[in-house]
């Protein structure tokens, strides 16, 4: 609850709201936030602002943790790519795309079951981000969000690793979509971003030409 | 039942007296205001709806209804006892395999201290015929003692004189448990592969349990070796205090049997009911430490655990495992070990039995407290007490994560232990309860979602299942209305991509869509959207849409429910008032308000009677009665508003969840707080956004924005 020129505003979504007012409401100063999720809390409302300013929502507050930073980060952009998968579900069919690739360079297979598979694109999709959605929620390797074993942290690397295949392969193979996508989202370009700052992938495996590409996608689209 | 007649007739007259009286206390209090809805005079208790014309208010249905509340109500409380009953019998039982175990190994340790004793004298013997040539005159036996396994019932005749002869066993107290527990497995398999040949069981357990020749309760009683006697002796004691009330049996012994069957019968019965099974189970004691962990406000029955108490239970229960997956094969032995878990469930419930294992003064206290309730079986009189010392205490047990954002909405399958969940992050998951992650001590279980639904293109914000549970609706913030086919409760969660999972869009709305509901009979969903609109649609049929709702000014609804007890009327909630519906004119029949009333964020029909709760915005709860359109109760729930209503399908109980983190179940009948549970963590001002009772099982499950969901046994 926050006081405002004198009235009481609860930053909730009551039910029966517009979808234009949904979260629609005034920022709150990351310093003010005391919930378990402020981290989570901050890095939407940055988002909601501009997402298309990159540097500022990737741009760390004072004094917090790097590792909870990376971490709620990482499941942001997991939860967003779940847009880009419902796009690709419409276009993305096992007969047509096999296997996962980007470039002919590489078929990944799909690390979700015992023995890595040949999956599908699609599948690998879905399940590139099911399984992400278990080990970041994972009781045993995050239990915490406000603090995150050291031993976890090599985690959050594989994690980006994998489900970037999905960027390339949509950028590759599904080129309008991820232009779609991008532009409503700019969610491509923030990862890119994000795992340059944080160095979490090497620089040959991020093949999606976004960074050099920046301003000419609009036109593309 | 066998409640004897006369029970029953003086239970009607009680409660039907005693509900006359609620009602004018109500009256006098005036709480039960007529409200501003003398506009509608199509309503039959329309504008003269004053104290006189209220008083008459015994309809059939609500007799009935009552009468009905009555019986289920007995019910439950008599499987309560039959639970107890029956885990109290098996810890008997459970004790008798144990103090078995430790006579035997007793027995041995007094053989070898008798086998050095012998080797000791021999050896002075020696030394003495060397030393002084002669030999050695030795007051008492020179015999190597002789061991006779299974006579030795009274372990007091061998060792009682020898002070010292107690240190050495308790010091291997450790390895006798485990011998007692490798008896009571013994045991337990005798019991489920004879379940049909009583008389060889009988036998059975009483060879097992060393009894054949023994008459003498004394003897039963007398103590074992180790600190856990005083638990042993009272279980005994509380078989003879029994005893009574039944046919009395020759011996301690037979009645021990004689419960144990008595008690395996019951939960034969009680399975049929509840099909209960093990993974249900195990995780109830490590749960609570877990919240006491995690909880910034704990509630107080987790307060009670030990660690102690939490290891040994989940030692008993991985030994109980384990028989499960060594006996796999016959159908006999899987049903005990469900039998087990049945037991054990019966005592989780009350907090104050946790500590079973640990506390054996609380122990005695609670036998007691057995004691009086099946006495109290005889008399009306005690059945409220009763009532209050065996309600049902929920803990959370189950931790649905794997959503990346808050969820909105969960729903449960009407038959199986399986649930879906709706979040912010887009999709939509499937859960099945008995698909758990190996969890380590102390932790609540976690389960892994099987399946995810992605089409939504924004948040999901409310959730419906048909009666079947084969199919089930989503509606979201994209304003789209999705129709799920359910894949198997047994799918691997990493299966390929099925499009033809999403079964059906309904489309019509023309913004978020933010309430379902579903009228199972006729297989109708109910939908309201931020557009302003209530949509009635038959799914299946070919033309979905039915009919449109909307009330000029009112505007936007927030909540909307079909009306249980008149199949023909539907409930939406707006920000100032409730406005009910006739499904077929979409005429409203009825505005329920109260002066103060602002921001209805949720509103349910009870399942039988012409109530509708509402939860609202400034942390009110309040009951309307349909019919007359007047205000029944309105009480303060929470600290925060309340978010969401749920009525268990008995319609008995009330759950309620706030933003202020917790839920709390309710006496539908006196509108008290029977249980709150602190669940979710806040995002901004979210906290809790939905709450569930399952349709036929014993689950309860709140949904958080902080992208969990949990489930209650
Ligand atoms: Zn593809
Ligand atoms: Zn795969």
């Amino acid at each position: 609850m926050k006081m405002a020129d004198g009235c009481v505003f609860f930053r909730r979504n009551r039910p029966g709201i517009t979808a234009k007012n949904f979260c629609r409401w005034p920022d709150e100063p990351f310093e003010e936030m005391d919930s378990t999720l402020a981290v989570q809390q901050y890095i939407q409302q940055m988002i909601r602002r501009d997402p298309s300013n990159v540097d500022l929502i990737l741009k760390m507050p004072e004094a917090q943790d790097e590792a909870v930073w990376k971490y709620e980060h990482l499941r942001q952009f997991c939860m967003e790519l779940n847009g880009l998968t419902v796009r690709l579900q419409a276009e993305c069919h096992p007969e047509a795309c096999t296997q996962m690739t980007a470039t002919e360079q590489w078929i990944f297979l799909c690390a979700a079951h015992k023995t890595p598979k040949e999956c599908p694109a699609i599948d690998y999709t879905r399940h590139t981000l099911d399984g992400a959605a278990c080990l970041l929620n994972s009781n045993k390797y995050f239990p915490s969000r406000v603090s995150i074993k050291e031993s976890s942290v090599a985690k959050l690397g594989s994690v980006s690793r994998r489900v970037y295949r999905i960027f390339s392969h949509a950028y590759y193979h599904h080129r309008t979509i991820f232009d779609e996508f991008e532009n409503e989202t700019f969610l491509c370009r923030r990862f890119t971003a994000f795992v340059t700052k944080y160095n979490l992938m090497s620089k040959e495996s991020l093949i999606v030409p976004i960074m050099e590409e920046e301003g000419t996608t609009e036109s593309e689209a | 039942m066998k409640v004897p007649s006369q029970f029953c007739g003086s239970t009607m007259e009680e409660n039907s007296s005693s509900a006359s009286q609620n009602h004018n206390g109500q009256l006098s209090s005036g709480a039960n205001v007529p409200l501003t809805n003398n506009k509608h005079q199509g309503n039959d208790n329309g504008t003269n709806g004053d104290a006189k014309n209220e008083r008459p208010q015994y309809s059939m249905p609500g007799i009935l209804h009552f009468i009905q509340h009555e019986w289920t109500r007995f019910e439950l409380e008599r499987s309560q006892w039959e639970l107890d009953k029956a885990e109290f019998q098996a810890r008997i039982a459970f004790l008798q395999g144990e103090r078995k175990g430790q006579e035997r190994l007793k027995n041995d340790l007094v053989r070898r201290i008798k086998m050095l004793e012998y080797a000791l004298k021999q050896e002075r013997a020696r030394y003495h015929k060397l030393k002084y040539g002669t030999d050695l005159v030795i007051q008492g036996d020179t015999k190597p003692p002789i061991y006779e396994e299974g006579i030795c019932n009274c372990p007091n005749s061998d060792v009682g004189g020898g002070g010292d002869g107690e240190a050495p066993f308790t010091s291997v107290s450790n390895i006798s448990w485990r011998q007692g527990r490798q008896i009571l497995r013994q045991y337990l398999q005798e019991i489920g592969y004879t379940d049909t040949i009583i008389d060889v069981r009988s036998s059975r357990v009483r060879s097992l349990l060393g009894l054949s020749n023994n008459t003498d309760s004394e003897d039963m009683n007398t103590p074992a070796l180790n600190g856990n006697e005083p638990s042993n002796k009272q279980a005994s004691e509380n078989s003879v205090r029994r005893i009574p009330g039944k046919k009395q049996p020759s011996s301690i012994a037979e009645a021990i049997i004689l419960d144990t069957e008595a008690a395996v019968m019951a939960n034969f019965e009680f399975l049929a009911h509840t099909d209960m099974d093990m993974e249900e189970e195990e995780g109830d004691v490590e749960d609570d430490t877990y919240d006491t962990n995690m909880d910034p406000k704990p509630n107080k029955p987790s307060m009670l655990l030990t660690e102690d108490v939490d290891a040994e239970a989940e030692e008993v229960l991985n030994e109980l495992n384990l028989l499960t997956e060594i006996e796999e094969s016959p159908p006999g032995s899987i049903r005990y070990s469900s039998e087990w878990s049945a037991i054990r469930r019966g005592g989780h419930p009350d907090p104050k039995r946790l500590n079973e294992e640990g506390d054996s003064a609380l122990e005695l206290g609670e036998l007691e407290q057995l004691c009086v309730n099946n006495e109290a079986e005889t008399s009306y009189d005690m059945v409220a007490t009763t009532k209050e010392s065996l309600r049902k205490t929920w803990n959370a047990k189950y931790t649905l994560r794997s959503h990346f954002d808050a969820v909105r909405a969960l729903v449960f399958h009407p038959t199986d232990p399986v649930l879906i969940t709706a979040s912010d992050d887009h999709t939509l998951k499937l859960w099945n309860l008995h698909k758990t992650l190996p969890a380590k001590k102390s932790a609540s279980l976690d389960v892994e979602p099987l399946y995810t639904f992605r089409s939504h293109t924004g948040p999901v914000l409310c959730l419906a299942m048909c009666s079947t549970g084969s199919q089930c609706y989503s509606g979201g913030l994209d304003g789209m209305i999705h129709c799920w086919t359910l894949p198997s409760a047994n799918i691997d969660p990493y299966d390929s991509y099925e499009p033809s999972v999403l079964s059906q869009t309904l489309k019509g709305h023309t913004n978020a869509v933010w309430g379902l509901s579903m009228y199972q009979l006729r297989s109708q969903l109910l939908s309201f959207s931020a557009d302003g609109t209530v949509k009635l649609w038959s799914p299946q049929s070919k033309s979905p849409l039915l009919h449109t709702y909307i009330s000029e000014q009112d505007g936007i609804p927030t909540s909307v429910d079909f009306i249980r007890d008149e199949s023909n009327k539907l409930v939406v909630a707006y920000d100032r008032a409730c406005v009910v519906f006739d499904t077929e004119t979409g005429e409203s029949v009825a505005r329920l308000e109260a002066n103060e009333t602002k921001g209805v964020n949720r509103v349910v029909a009870h399942p039988t009677l012409p109530l509708v709760v509402a939860a609202h915005e400034d942390r009110h709860i309040r009951f309307y009665d349909h019919r007359s359109a007047t205000l029944a109760h309105a009480m303060v729930a929470h600290l925060d508003a309340v978010t969401s209503l749920a009525v268990d399908p008995h319609g008995l109980y009330l759950l309620s969840g706030s933003h202020d983190c917790s839920i709390r179940l309710w006496n539908m009948d006196n509108k008290t707080c029977v249980q709150e549970i602190t669940a979710h963590r806040k995002k901004f001002d979210e906290s809790i956004l939905d709450v569930a009772f399952h349709p036929s099982r014993p689950f309860i499950a709140s949904a958080g924005a902080d992208a969990l969901a949990k489930v209650y046994v």
